[in-house]
């Protein structure tokens, strides 16, 4: 093929390659400009909160930011002003409709005067439902609805159960494994609501509303447990994470492991996210204590990882461009607070100079905001978002570029003429020349085997020499040939390494070849 | 963050070593490389010769001219690698104008990179199209060839090469010696010239110019200090000119005089020594020797016309 015409292929195949790259990260949607932000509204001080959640707890018609950590439990408007506000000793909260008015009651688990007790604060009148309770100190409580009736199940640092009826009857008792309740969640078996609770020595179970166990299961030791209905099948997954990175997700129906698997970090946070947009599945998304991210699919299949700089300590699921798909808003211990998209991008809002303990989301007064709590403050944010417009197409303007250089680059060294042979050959074809060359190479030849015999040149300079003033007389025999004067053919070619030699030779003086002709 | 910046300053890094070398592209080699006798690296060239002097002279100029039109055609985009280097520079900078704004993209980025691949590819096939210089020989073979034409037979041509392949080449040993310390000494025997010319006057010429040249290869020694074994490196010792002139001398128009006092042996021409000498047999057989490593052409052409100093034209019958 021509020189002219090669570099103009190899620049139509790159060009193909190029293009066919843009083509493909323009349309996939992979590439796109997005910004996430955030405007602080309010904050109040408030350390290392525990449990934080925007819901209306008061009986009017606005939600309220509900907020807890080791010594109080407070209540704050949409404006951030404080409307409920009581200290507890060791205390853990829950919240659910415990006078079946439709709004949402807080019951605090602590320890009281008179030993363990538990309150209920319903639209901002505190109540003692009961005290002197026999269990340990504070670990978890829940309100979970069984089928019979709702109860009110606490957990302490010794693995106990203990779960008490509305009107503080205690109900049944149950021990899961010797160490803190790590997890307690409600379980769906058949779309029945069941308990599943789990404590750090990795003892897990599943009780029906008497306490008894449907299955239970032990794993290395555990930080978290959590139950979600993955797929929306009536059937809660029931998934922990490992002190030592094992992460299982579990059938709540039958404790069957669905999935699992080594994250090589303790896991120190799950939360259900939804990712993708399908309202008939959840994600989940795992934090690790080294500062590891991880998505997965109700399956277990992993979506994509990341990572923070330090322990990972609140994951929330925030819609925050309002695209139908939850963004992973994920708060460390360092106070990084990173919005991961459902593809896995990440933008980072500003970092705090606490560690992050809680994010939620919700609106207050009119407005949606994101509320992060920190180790001193919670404050109160309007996240942003904004885009480039069209974004997703610079790739292929990229691969124009690319592309148009490669085609002028390929234009200039085309119009480069080849550079000439350095060995060439003068050589007048007259009969008479070409004899006079013959003679003169017969001479050359006859001085080089003269220089031999007297040791002037030995070995390879003398083959060297030798093998080229040959071949210069296989070239003049073929230029006699060529021209048609008669010639009497005095080389032949060795067949094994090509070189010219004399007619006649039985062996090829360069390679060793033994000749038949 | 941290990643971010150890990946920035990777590609900083990359972009300055980038830009030197296509820098160093851009611009027209003033240093020449050197060979083992520190002399600058010269185009190879190798000439058969069996055709009419203007023949071989309008050839030898038509393949310089070839060879400067490749270089002056590839000196013409020297510097497009460079700007095709800032375009992509150009590139990064827009994805930097995103980060600054908030946007996190890395596609200008990748599109930018891409173009510094490019532009490496072309620098390179650009230093393709660089030639070193022509051999001063090539221009003085030139002068002998022009010198001699008149004096050609009509009709004859020239015959013979023209090897300017270089003096040192493996096959251009002529033999090796071992000293008393087991080092190796290379003979080398480079005959660049051999011409062969049927004259105007009957007679026949034949050139032959050959450079004799020794060098030591490297060896290891053991140091007499340390005890360590080091490499001495291989050692250029220089080299000769030595020119073999034989005329066989047209006995119907000459006869050849057994000495002549500006042509004997001993006798010292421009660059040349006459070290052997004979005029037996109606042939002239001379060896010149010169102890430099270059000759001029003036040099073979002076000794040639001083040895028709032995010829005595006869008086016409």
């Amino acid at each position: 093929m021509s020189r002219k015409i090669i570099p103009f292929v190899v620049a139509f195949v790159l060009i193909c390659l190029v293009m066919a790259v843009s083509g493909l990260f323009a349309f996939s949607g992979v590439v796109t400009a997005e910004k996430f932000g955030s405007d602080m509204v309010w904050s109040q001080p408030y350390s290392t909160a525990e449990s934080m959640n925007v819901i209306n707890v008061m009986g009017d018609d606005q939600d309220e930011l509900f907020i807890q950590n080791t010594t109080n439990v407070s209540v704050y408007d949409g404006s951030g002003a404080t409307l409920f506000s009581q200290d507890y000793q060791y205390p853990k909260t829950t919240l659910g409709d415990i006078n079946a008015d439709g709004m949402e009651d807080i019951v605090v688990f602590y320890l009281g005067d008179l030993g363990y007790s538990v309150d209920t604060i319903v639209n901002g009148e505190k109540s003692t439902l009961t005290e002197s309770l026999n269990i340990g100190l504070p670990a978890r409580v829940a309100i979970i609805r069984f089928p019979p009736g709702d109860q009110i199940v606490l957990g302490d640092s010794s693995g106990n159960l203990l779960s008490l009826s509305l009107d503080g009857q205690p109900l049944w008792s149950y021990s899961v494994g010797s160490e803190e309740i790590r997890g307690m969640d409600d379980a769906r078996i058949g779309g029945a609501i069941h308990l599943a609770a789990a404590s750090h020595s990795g003892a897990l179970a599943v009780l029906d509303s008497e306490g008894k166990a449907i299955w239970t299961t032990s794993q290395e030791q555990l930080r978290r447990m959590r139950a979600f209905d993955l797929n929306g099948d009536g059937n809660s997954e029931v998934i922990t994470g490992g002190e030592y990175g094992a992460l299982y997700i579990y059938s709540a129906a039958d404790g069957n492991t669905i999935f699992n698997s080594s994250l090589g970090q303790a896991v120190s946070e799950v939360r259900e996210v939804e990712l993708n947009g399908d309202p008939s599945s959840r994600e989940i998304v795992v934090g690790g204590k080294d500062g590891g991210v991880w998505a997965f699919s109700n399956t277990g299949n992993q979506l994509w990882s990341g990572s923070l700089s330090d322990k990972v300590t609140e994951i929330s699921g925030i819609d925050i461009n309002g695209d139908g798909k939850e963004e992973a808003v994920i708060g460390a211990e360092s106070g990084e607070v990173a919005i991961f998209s459902g593809t896995g991008s990440r933008n980072n809002l500003k970092t705090h100079s606490t560690p992050i303990t809680r994010i939620d989301v919700g609106k207050l007064g009119n407005e949606r905001y994101v509320i992060i709590a920190d180790g001193n403050e919670v404050q109160v944010h309007k996240a942003s978002f904004s885009s480039i417009p069209g974004f997703q197409y610079t790739p292929i303007i990229v691969g124009v570029i690319v592309s148009a250089v490669i085609l002028v680059i390929a234009a200039i060294l085309t119009s480069i003429p080849k550079k000439p042979e350095l060995k060439a050959s003068f050589q007048d074809k007259s009969k008479e020349s070409l004899e006079a060359e013959r003679r003169m190479l017969k001479e050359s030849i006859a001085d080089v085997e003269r220089l031999r015999k007297s040791g002037e040149v030995t070995g390879d300079a003398y083959l060297a020499r030798l093998k080229r003033l040959r071949r210069d007389l296989a070239d003049n025999e073929a230029a006699f040939k060529a021209a048609g004067f008669p010639i009497k053919v005095e080389t032949i070619q060795c067949p094994n390494c090509g070189g010219t030699l004399e007619l006649g030779m039985d062996k090829c003086e360069y390679c060793g070849q033994v000749l038949l002709s | 963050m941290e990643t971010f910046l150890c990946a920035g300053v990777a590609l900083l890094v990359v972009a300055l070593i980038l830009f030197f070398y296509l820098l160093n592209t851009a611009r027209k080699k003033v240093t020449p490389s050197t060979n083992i006798a520190s002399k600058k690296d010269l185009l190879p060239v190798y000439l058969s010769l069996a055709d009419k002097p203007e023949s071989i002279i309008q050839g030898m100029e038509k393949l310089k001219a070839n060879v400067q039109k490749t270089e002056t055609a590839g000196d013409k985009w020297r510097w497009v690698p460079l700007i095709i280097f800032f375009g992509g520079v150009g590139l990064i900078l827009i994805d930097l104008v995103f980060d600054v704004l908030g946007y996190f993209s890395l596609i200008f980025t990748a599109g930018g990179i891409a173009l510094w691949i490019a532009a490496i590819v072309m620098a390179r096939s650009l230093r393709k199209s660089d030639s070193q210089d022509f051999p001063p020989r090539y221009n003085g073979t030139k002068k002998i060839l022009h010198t001699l034409r008149d004096d050609l037979r009509p009709g004859s041509t020239f015959l013979g090469h023209l090897d300017l392949t270089g003096s040192l080449l493996p096959t251009k040993v002529a033999r090796t010696a071992k000293d008393s310390q087991d080092r190796t000494t290379e003979y080398f025997r480079d005959e660049w010239l051999a011409l062969k010319a049927k004259l105007y006057d009957g007679n026949i010429l034949r050139i032959s110019a050959i450079q004799k040249s020794k060098k030591r290869k490297s060896y290891w020694k053991r140091s007499r200090i340390s005890g360590k074994m080091k490499m001495k490196p291989e050692k250029y010792k220089g080299s000769e000119q030595d020119l073999k002139v034989r005329i066989v001398v047209n006995p119907e128009l000459y006869k050849i005089e057994s000495s002549s006092p500006t042509f004997k042996q001993g006798l010292n021409v421009g660059k040349f020594t006459i070290s052997q000498l004979s005029t037996d047999g109606g042939i002239i057989n001379f060896v010149a020797n010169s102890p430099f490593e270059e000759v001029e052409h003036e040099n073979i052409l002076s000794i040639l016309q001083s040895a028709y100093a032995l010829l005595k034209r006869k008086a016409a019958t």
